[in-house]
């Protein structure tokens, strides 16, 4: 009996360590993987090199920040410009998609987004590359759009902002449609049927019931696809040209063939900002419960 | 550049990576690496005694992909020039393929390198220029000339170049050019010089190198601008002629070896592209040319260098010498099919017979001296102008 209790006494005790103890993979994680990092980036935004190849000296060198700013503005703005349509494309492709299955899937709900998985178990590049087959300039897809009357002859999607859009859309959507499936898959589509008994059109009942109750969904999602593809570089890399870059263009050049690492960290840094205060603004709009799907 | 397989043309061969299929994928995976080389650095050697302090006498070469005669995925390959090396020497190797594009190289090297510190490998292959940085910076040792009598076999042009002008601190591995690709069922005629890449029969259909110095170097030579004494100020008027095409809408992108590909699909009519892919995709392709414009083409090499810190500089040597003896050089260039840096390997070709011996008569891999007398190779660029044309360069593709 003594023994018991006292087992139970040190369980106790132990219990109230035990949060700290489950948490602490996570909080080392965390640590190691970004707060570390963050604080290398921050000191090295805010360094100079003393000559090309040598490493960054800390010395609270903030023109790194001015000249990240006003020398890649064009950069910056497509980058947000660029992810906010593919963010929202994302959404009206993926919004129907997911509606459908979480409604008329039945059985085959499992294997419908098993479907909107598989892609994603190819390699990002080779997606993107694929793109390019795709979208040549004499490929079906442009054949098909040249067939139609009116169409300039010198039409191309390759090479182009929509070519850049398209991909950043197909790279991301599977995180689109994934979390609003989860958030519609768990309506109780008898609340549609009451709205009707009251009245409700379907497209009020849709609007007023379904709709609300799956926003969680589109914001994580919309997070999801925003991030990255405001970051990305690849899409743009392949399917872009000069025209399009985007800001991970630039830092990736300054980064590995400039080796001007100040100023990539800057850039970095810089984006991180401002998509910070984008989720939280938006966030402030929509809710942070999305977070909590 | 991909291998050439004139013989088997296969459309698989061309989905080979290649060695060049990495300088245009490069940093895909790479924003990481920039914050911890010396991680990577660690990371990349395997876990068999590449350490530079593991104390036995293995020679390790830090090489491209698909750079030797050897199977893919293999270590040594039975038969071929490291395995007969080993036998011939008693000398242990190690081959690796742990280049992929020369700035991320770089990039992994340079924080141990700039502390005195040993990054492994005792010989690695990169391209002229970042040699001549290497040379530069005094990262690489001065190589046992001595114990490397087979480097009198090599080609004059190559041994003491601009990069390296006492010819102690590299030599070469194997070379390539530069040139004009074009698809005959989208331009609808050969095209011989720069200006067609500027002709607006082609806008928007028109590819560049994101490789710098390639790009640059043949408009430079079109202008009349000679590459063996680069300054920013020169080249300005290189540059103008590369943004004005680019703001025109003339050039549509900047790739790295996946030009290949557009080339192909009729999405470039013509690009500035390296010499070996082209003649791998003609023979599945008769539309797809390549020539040296008339105002020149530019001829680049990998070099073999000799990181400080090197446990085996010896071994270095020795190998060396073995692959510039031109019997186990034709080998490398029968499988490789580059221009080979040594002399006599045309030779040696012809007497191995079949499919060797018609690469003997190829003007790719042995380019005749007018070809050879229209080539240019860049001279060394010092920090402050590479970081000048960098700088202008990225501006120009959109970074």
């Amino acid at each position: 009996m003594a023994a018991d209790t006292s087992s139970d006494d040190r369980g106790l005790r132990k219990g109230k360590w035990a949060p700290y103890g489950l948490l602490s993979p996570g909080i080392l994680w965390l640590v190691l993987f970004f707060l570390v990092p963050v604080m290398i980036l921050v000191r090295t935004a805010l360094s100079s090199k003393a000559s090309r190849f040598a490493n960054p000296e800390f010395s609270w060198q903030f023109s790194n920040f001015t000249s990240a700013f006003t020398d890649y503005g064009p950069q910056f703005v497509r980058s947000f410009l660029f992810a906010g349509i593919a963010t929202i494309s994302a959404i009206l492709i993926g919004y129907p998609l997911a509606y459908w299955i979480a409604t008329q899937g039945g059985r085959w709900k499992n294997l419908l987004i098993g479907l909107v998985v598989v892609p994603f178990f190819t390699s990002y590049l080779i997606r993107t590359i694929a793109w390019t087959s795709l979208l040549k300039d004499d490929g079906v897809i442009l054949n098909v759009i040249h067939a139609i009357p009116f169409v300039p002859q010198d039409f191309r999607l390759l090479a182009t902002p929509a070519g850049v859009i398209g991909g950043l859309t197909y790279n991301f959507l599977s995180f689109m449609i994934l979390p609003i499936y989860v958030s519609l898959e768990k309506i109780d589509f008898r609340l549609t049927e009451a709205a009707a008994d009251l009245y409700g059109t379907p497209w009020q009942a849709f609007k007023k019931v379904v709709l609300p109750l799956s926003m969680p969904g589109v914001f994580a999602g919309s997070l999801l696809v925003f991030i990255p593809a405001a970051g990305d570089y690849l899409n743009n890399r392949y399917l872009g040209s000069p025209k399009t870059s985007m800001i991970g263009t630039v830092v990736q050049d300054k980064f590995l063939v400039q080796f001007d690492y100040p100023v990539a960290a800057a850039l970095s840094l810089v984006l991180m900002a401002i998509i910070t205060t984008m989720v939280l603004i938006y966030s402030k709009f929509l809710g942070t419960e999305g977070l909590a799907v | 550049m991909t291998k050439r397989r004139i013989s088997t043309p296969s459309p698989t061969s061309q989905a080979d990576l290649s060695r060049r299929k990495f300088l245009g994928t490069s940093g895909l995976a790479l924003g990481g690496l920039a914050l911890g080389p010396a991680l990577l650095a660690a990371c990349s050697s395997d876990s068999s005694g590449g350490d530079a302090s593991s104390g036995d006498n293995e020679l390790w070469f830090d090489n491209w992909t698909l750079y030797i005669d050897k199977p893919e995925g293999e270590l040594y390959g039975k038969g071929g020039t490291l395995d007969s090396f080993q036998n011939a020497s008693g000398q242990k190797i190690k081959y690796t393929e742990g280049i992929n594009d020369n700035n991320e190289y770089f990039a992994k090297i340079q924080p141990l390198l700039s502390q005195d510190k040993p990054i492994g490998p005792d010989i690695i292959a990169l391209t002229f220029w970042m040699a001549g940085r290497l040379t530069t910076l005094g990262w690489v040792e001065k190589l046992p000339l001595d114990k490397i009598p087979n480097s009198a076999n090599l080609i004059e042009s190559l041994t003491k170049p601009p990069s390296d002008p006492t010819g102690e601190y590299s030599l070469p591995w194997q070379a390539g050019m530069a040139g004009i690709a074009y698809n005959k069922s989208v331009t609808g005629r050969a095209l011989n010089s720069v200006d067609d890449l500027f002709d607006p029969a082609f806008k928007g259909k028109i590819g560049m190198l994101l490789e710098m110095r390639d790009t640059i170097g043949l408009i430079a030579m079109s202008l009349g601008i000679d590459l063996a004494t680069p300054t920013f100020e020169k080249f300005q008027p290189a540059f103008d002629k590369l943004k004005e095409g680019v703001d025109s809408g003339q050039i549509r992108q900047f790739t790295g070896n996946d030009y290949v590909d557009d080339l192909e699909q009729g999405s470039f009519a013509a690009c500035i592209g390296w010499s070996g892919d082209v003649v791998q995709l003609s023979a599945s392709n008769p539309d797809i040319g390549f020539s040296i414009p008339e105002s020149g083409g530019t001829l680049w090499f990998d070099t073999m260098q000799i990181p400080v810190g090197a446990s085996n500089v010896e071994g270095a040597a020795e190998w060396m010498n073995y692959v510039y003896d031109p019997v186990n050089a034709a080998k490398i260039t029968a499988e490789v099919q580059y221009i080979s840096p040594v002399q006599g390997v045309q030779e040696e070709l012809r007497k191995m017979g079949g499919d060797a011996a018609a690469l003997a008569d190829s003007q790719l891999v042995f380019p005749d001296a007018s070809t050879l007398a229209t080539l240019q190779s860049w001279g060394n660029l010092d920090e402050e102008e590479e970081a000048l044309f960098d700088a202008e360069f990225a501006k120009i593709t959109g970074a």
